[in-house]
């Protein structure tokens, strides 16, 4: 039950009464008229099994882009029934106007809509609808919350796809020429034309030109059909924090940009991610809609703090298949985490596979090791530096190891690692 | 036109609910009933329109005055009781005209207060006073001597002949001149009438002669400087008003109260920032006052720093380092090395730490500068 502004009201009226009868017994008797009024006006209220819900389904949508849920709502009693809704969802669903006011005629319906702006990634939940029904005099109401369920699933933002074109555009120039160091080896004849000047004079291939009248070059493509194999560490060191930005989203966003290149370079793309279990596996066996698969199965990934197991990711990554891949490490550059787990299994994947290792950097740390103001700040530099110089340890120790280190800050890591895998395309080294 | 009123039904309905309403009230209202405590004509528990009836069923001519005016068209003689309730609302002005309009009829004052017995010139305050349980008349009077009064709290006088005495001393009913001082107000409404003998006193106190004036003093008769109670000046409407008031408050917080569904909550995520293991071990070494290791850690830091940019590569031997440094920036070799040096001495001081600290960054601007 709820009863409405008109109650204090209609009490305040009997004022009137009261001065026309200044007495105890006035108020007690127009106390008595304005409850019996109420009591009246909510048992005559529709009751809220009147109402029907039925929400149609959200779907997805990237994170901080906006959506709408719908509700349907029909009137299944015989007589006109008004309502109040409120279409409640988690906080960080963003559902603003979520109240609605409808009035249906027997058997009418209406579309509520209220628009979502997911302010967290994963599956957002909505939490019920409220249904207020006043009654005819409009001084109490029946309340009840009813469980319509429905969420929406909000995906990693992809904020790096701005760099995509510029990226591609390089892959298209590899397309053309690949100037490939170690000839013979993992290089594909592509056709022969005609010599323009410019061209490497070692490409010219000597027997077409001798069965032709101009010189004639070879030009070759990258290969095509190699893997690349993304881990995702979702892992307690994934939950810190850089500007406010878990590090596994920044990772996501450079998992998200290199894939989208390797599938658009007709290479493969696989993901594995996990902390102390495998948590998701992704197989793209070449398809074009990597991106949006991709997007879909980190949606509902969240750090968890536990320690990553990487023994079982490194299993998983074997499990993929036994040809060569890059094997892209999306993991903090974070020395006792690195030396205790992923260095005993490092040694195995590099022997099979090219391993690279990106990390999002704490620009904090800089800033950090640079601020020498006052003692506090002068002890809090010692402390960066002391742990910066751990970083680059373990970077040098990965280095020796045969693993490549990107380490840069959230913003620059996705182009910086596509950067990379262009690289390693274009020297023919995957 | 019949759209319009559809849209306006409710408002329609509850306008029509009011004046209802207050049309019942003040019908109800009609036949002379007031409020007043004590009023002939009040049939609440209050009043005393119980007494009033039953002294006229018992043949006693009752007429009610209201204000002096009515009081000075009275028929008063000897054989007349005036019975003053409402007290409260005497001044020294009406008492003077009281007395002059009763003359030597008898006259009851019910539950005088101290303003009114002063006036009176009656003497002696009266104090608020219990009761004990049976107390009899126990006085001279045999009218009252044998009866009980039942009341929760009472005025008494201070007498020594006085009827009914509190465990103070003091008496409930007190006669002087002509003049009854009754403080049992209580005993004569309609609620309390029927305890003990209090029906008995009352009738006693009442119809001892052929008519009584039952004098209710109204506070329009007052003159400026008359002291009246407080009570008696305030409109009567008010207290009920405040109390509506007070209700149509409650019912305000019941509406603004009542929420539209529960609050949603979020499953909250871990949050934990990335920066703040370093910030410990800052923190660490501020507790410790671990100079000598800070001092390492910053010299290590810039050693390695200008070795990177000097392209001198990362296995260099340290004097080695201090000399292409010192080289390079043009600078003393042993000013160098005691910033640079592994082996330099330990800052003694944090200001000392400080300026070490300042001149290694400056020394890695000046590096990176030249």
């Amino acid at each position: 039950m709820a009863i409405s502004g008109r109650v204090p009201l209609l009490l305040l009226a009997g004022l009137v009464a009261v001065l026309l009868r200044p007495s105890a017994s006035t108020v007690l008797l127009w106390l008595l008229v304005v409850t019996t009024l109420t009591l009246l006006d909510w048992l005559v209220a529709p009751r809220p099994a009147a109402l029907s819900l039925e929400r149609r389904p959200v779907g997805a949508t990237r994170l901080g882009y906006p959506t709408e849920t719908l509700i349907v709502v029909r009137n299944t009693s015989r007589r006109r029934v008004r309502a109040l809704l409120r279409d409640a969802w988690q906080p960080s669903a963003g559902a603003s106007d979520n109240r609605h006011r409808v009035s249906l005629a027997p058997g009418d319906r209406a579309v509520l809509r209220t628009p979502l702006l997911p302010r967290r990634r994963g599956d957002l939940r909505a939490t019920g609808v409220t249904v207020r029904l006043p009654g005819p005099l409009r001084l109490a109401a029946r309340q009840r919350t009813l469980v319509v369920p429905g969420s929406v699933r909000s995906l990693p933002p992809f904020e790096s796809r701005k760099h995509l074109p510029s990226r591609l555009a390089r892959l298209r120039e590899l397309d053309g020429r690949s100037a490939v160091r170690v000839r013979g080896q993992g290089t594909e004849f592509d056709s022969l034309r005609e010599y323009v000047r410019g061209d490497d004079v070692r490409s010219i291939d000597w027997r077409a030109s001798a069965r032709n009248r101009n010189v004639v070059v070879r030009t070759w493509q990258p290969e095509r059909d190699r893997r690349v194999v993304l881990v995702l560490d979702t892992s307690r060191t994934s939950a810190g924090r850089v500007d406010d930005v878990p590090r596994l989203d920044s990772a996501m966003d450079a998992a998200l940009l290199l894939a989208a290149l390797v599938a658009r370079a007709g290479d493969r793309v696989d993901v594995v991610a996990g902390d102390r279990r495998v948590r998701a596996r992704v197989r793209s066996a070449g398809a074009r809609d990597i991106v949006a698969r991709l997007q879909d199965t980190m949606a509902d990934l969240e750090p968890v703090i536990a320690e990553a197991d990487w023994d079982s990711l490194a299993g998983a990554v074997q499990a993929m298949g036994r040809q060569r891949a890059l094997v892209v490490l999306l993991t903090p550059l974070e020395p006792s985490a690195i030396e205790e787990g992923l260095l005993t299994v490092l040694p195995a994947l590099t022997r099979h596979h090219r391993v690279v290792l990106a990390s999002v950097k704490d620009p904090a740390l800089d800033r950090l090791a640079a601020a020498r103001g006052s003692i506090d700040e002068v002890y809090d530099a010692a402390a960066a530096e002391q742990v910066l110089a751990r970083r680059r340890r373990t970077a040098e120790l990965l280095a020796a190891l045969g693993v490549d280190v990107v380490d840069a800050d959230a913003e620059q890591l996705p182009p910086a690692l596509a950067d990379h895998y262009l690289h390693l395309k274009a020297q023919g080294l995957l | 036109m019949t759209g319009r009123l559809r849209g306006h039904r409710t408002t329609l309905l509850i306008t029509l609910g009011l004046l209802a309403a207050v049309a019942v009230v003040v019908w109800s209202g009609q036949g002379g009933r007031t409020a007043e405590d004590l009023d002939p004509a009040n049939p609440g528990p209050a009043g005393a329109r119980a007494l009033a009836r039953v002294l006229d069923d018992h043949g006693v001519d009752v007429s009610v005055a209201r204000g002096a005016d009515e009081l000075d068209a009275a028929d008063i003689d000897t054989a007349t009781t005036v019975v003053v309730t409402s007290t409260d609302s005497l001044g020294r002005s009406t008492v003077e005209r009281l007395l002059s309009t009763v003359g030597d009829a008898r006259l009851v004052l019910v539950a005088p207060g101290p303003g009114v017995t002063d006036a009176m010139g009656l003497g002696g305050q009266p104090s608020s006073s219990t009761l004990g349980q049976g107390t009899r008349g126990a006085c001279a009077d045999p009218a009252y001597d044998a009866l009980v009064l039942e009341v929760d709290a009472t005025l008494a006088y201070p007498a020594a002949d006085g009827c009914f005495r509190t465990d103070d001393g003091d008496a409930v009913l007190v006669e002087r001149d002509g003049v009854v001082s009754f403080g049992a107000g209580d005993a004569l409404t309609n609620d309390q009438i029927l305890r003990g003998d209090n029906a008995a006193v009352a009738l006693r106190l009442l119809g001892q002669d052929e008519r009584l004036v039952w004098y209710v003093p109204s506070v329009a008769d007052l003159v400026g400087d008359d002291g009246v109670s407080l009570a008696s000046l305030l409109p009567d409407w008010l207290a009920p008003g405040l109390w509506l008031v007070g209700l149509s408050a409650v019912a305000l917080v019941l509406w603004r109260v009542r929420r539209l569904g529960p609050l949603s909550t979020e499953p909250l995520p871990v949050v934990v920032k990335a920066i703040e293991t370093t910030l410990s071990r800052g923190r660490l070494y501020r507790r410790a006052g671990d100079r000598a290791h800070a001092a390492g850690a910053l010299r290590r830091a810039a050693r390695t720093r200008a070795a990177e940019r000097l392209r001198l590569g990362t296995v260099t031997d340290d004097q080695v380092l201090v000399r292409d440094v010192a080289q390079h920036l043009g600078r003393p070799i042993e000013e160098v090395a005691a910033l640079l040096a592994p082996d330099a001495p330990t800052p003694a001081s944090d200001a000392a730490l400080i300026t070490l600290a300042d001149q290694l960054a400056e020394l890695d601007r000046e590096v990176r500068r030249t």
